[in-house]
């Protein structure tokens, strides 16, 4: 009895210590097959065409040289050579998972990789933690970037650090075909879903200040209500399922088409309400941030230049270029 | 345990009888019980399927990934928390049945803050408030912290349950013998509260199991968190809930059918 009671308090601590051992093998495999496969192709782009077009073709803040001596947070990852980038993997064609292989894929994943790759980092580790965590600050070290089709807003210039966008999605509102609205107009007074923490919500709220790049930003239908529900994909999930507490969805264009070539019982409403300029964020309350954004920014604007972009934006969303309005 | 008949002739005694009808109805009863299941079910599939809920081309494919990679993480959170939990708790009821007012103090109030809390703020908590005091964890320790800090305050009243249930012979026995307070507590009232606590050990593990499911919102990438991103990926979000469901009780039967037999291993020394 003893002694098995002391093997057991032996293998106790032991099992414990292959659990913490093992998460640290896991995430990084995944990128790190995926890596070469999908950068392949781009990296012989820039070599070419970079010299000749060092100006941003949007407003970029003075950062358009490349920054001479990386320091803080931009020298950590540096020499760790290794990057730690969230990511959502639940909203295709920005991030999903291959079907096949579950491993990570999509335009914000690629993008990803070649910022990592021209910050001149061999590893790219992506985390997974919710969406409303990453908006909300903070992030504790425990990822360096996120490049998760984020919107920049004034509201949350406070808590994170935003470069120049990297694509443009229009704000698509869409109903289901039992509704019968056919215009914007029509939506007044009802319930729109909408992801939670994202800027859809701020919109039907009243509360969405974009920056002066994004353009004109329509009223919301009047007397609307806003539900939420976890991820912008479960609002179609509720019409599928037979729910229609609401008639509305407000989304990313792309994420309502793909919901309605999936039959989805969805349809669009009207032109786009808004289109949401999407940048590359970091935690503002990380003191030495300075040179990574800058240099972020400053490997966005040749990738906008080189079209780089474009052909990314054209690969994943089906010939369509998103990098500029 | 069935009754041992005694064969004098080569007519069977009505004890014989008797013992082959409660036989035959047992029998019975077992069949109609699995006629049941298999019939509900298959009606619940079968809805799911023609309600067009469930797609099988997702299931052939993405289901291998679902199951292998996530069924993989979620029992290594669940053993390891388990084996935490249960370090924690006999440590909780040690300090919760404690004469010492600080140990005491402690162990009580671990017990209180942490059942009158939600899980799923603990889980958050660990995951963004300890990197605050330096202490930065990868995602899957992260989680098994989360889920053994949680368990270990409700197994504490359990396992306190158990060593104040150990007969107050037994130790007023041993120490009738001379043997000292700490090997009373050790070799006498604990492997006898043990025996008593190991089937509520086993129910905790098994709600442990479904609960796991609150660490995927942070990046623990276990059973729902790959249901949900490839169900999402795929555009067949409810498919892959759907089998995540179907695999959580697959785990917890058969968990449930472990803890049967352990139990009743324990309980042979009763006979």
């Amino acid at each position: 009895m003893t002694i098995r009671a002391r093997a057991a308090l032996l293998l106790a601590p032991l099992l414990v210590l292959t659990a913490c051992a093992a998460p640290a093998a896991s995430p990084t495999m995944a990128p790190a097959t995926q890596a070469p496969a999908t950068q392949a192709p781009m990296t012989e782009a820039p070599m070419t065409e970079a010299p000749m077009t060092e100006a941003p073709m949007t407003e970029t803040p003075a950062t358009s040289t490349p920054a001479a001596e990386p320091d803080g947070h931009l020298a950590r990852i540096l020499e760790a050579d290794t990057i730690i980038a969230f990511t959502d993997p639940a909203y295709p064609p920005q991030s999903f998972l291959n079907e096949e292989t579950g491993d990570y894929e999509g335009f914000d994943i690629d993008v990803t990789l070649e910022i990592a790759e021209r910050l001149g980092v061999s590893n790219v580790e992506f985390t997974t933690p919710s969406f409303d965590l990453v908006v909300a600050g903070n992030w504790a070290d425990r990822f360096d970037m996120a490049v998760g089709s984020v919107t920049i807003t004034e509201p949350r210039r406070e808590v994170l650090d935003f470069t120049q966008p990297y694509y443009f999605t229009p704000a698509q509102l869409a109903t289901h075909p039992d509704a019968g609205i056919t215009d914007i107009a029509g939506f007044a007074g009802e319930t729109i879903c909408v992801g939670e923490a994202t800027t859809y919500l701020d919109w039907l709220e009243g509360t969405l200040q974009l920056p002066a790049e994004a353009g004109e930003v329509a009223d919301p239908p009047e007397g609307v209500v806003s539900t939420t529900l976890p991820t912008d994909l479960d609002c179609a999930t509720a019409w599928q399922s037979g729910r229609f507490e609401f008639n509305g969805w407000l989304t990313a264009q792309p994420t309502a088409q793909a919901a309605i070539d999936e039959a989805f019982p969805v349809v669009l409403v009207g032109d786009p309400v808004f289109f949401e300029p999407l940048a590359v964020v970091f935690d503002g309350s990380v003191e030495d941030n300075d040179s990574l954004v800058a240099e972020v920014d400053r490997i966005l604007g040749e990738m906008h230049a080189d079209g780089t972009l474009t052909e990314l934006s054209e690969k994943w969303y089906d010939g369509l270029d998103l990098t500029s309005q | 345990m069935s009754g041992e008949t005694v064969a004098q002739a080569d007519q069977p005694t009505v004890v014989e009888r008797l013992a082959r009808a409660k036989v035959r109805a047992r029998r019975l009863f077992r069949f109609k019980f699995f006629v049941v299941w298999v019939v509900l079910v298959a009606g619940f599939g079968v809805a799911f399927w023609f309600a067009g809920r469930v797609d099988p081309e997702f299931l052939r494919v993405s289901g291998p990934i679902i199951i292998l990679r996530g069924v993989q993480i979620t029992i290594l959170l669940c053993l390891s928390s388990i084996v935490l939990a249960t370090i924690l708790a006999v440590l909780g009821a040690l300090g919760r049945l404690s004469t010492n007012a600080y140990i005491n103090g402690v162990a009580s109030l671990y017990v209180s803050v942490v059942r009158g809390t939600p899980l799923l703020v603990q889980i958050l908590f660990i995951y963004f408030g300890l990197p605050q005091l330096g202490i930065v964890l990868p995602a899957i320790p992260a989680g098994i912290i989360a889920l053994s800090f949680n368990y270990g305050a409700y197994m504490t009243e359990i396992f306190r349950a158990g060593i104040q249930a150990v007969p107050p012979g037994q130790r007023e026995a041993a120490a009738a013998l001379g043997m000292p307070e700490h090997l009373i507590m050790r070799r006498i009232v604990l492997p006898q509260a043990i025996r008593i606590v190991v089937p509520a050990i086993g129910n905790e593990f098994i709600a442990m199991l479904k609960d796991s499911a609150l660490v995927s919102v942070i990046a623990v990438q276990e059973l729902l968190w790959w249901a949900q991103r490839l169900g999402r990926s795929a555009l067949q979000p409810m498919t892959g809930l759907l089998l995540a469901a179907v695999v959580y009780w697959i785990l917890t039967m058969a968990f449930s059918l472990l803890q049967e037999r352990l139990e009743r291993r324990l309980a042979r020394s009763d006979r």
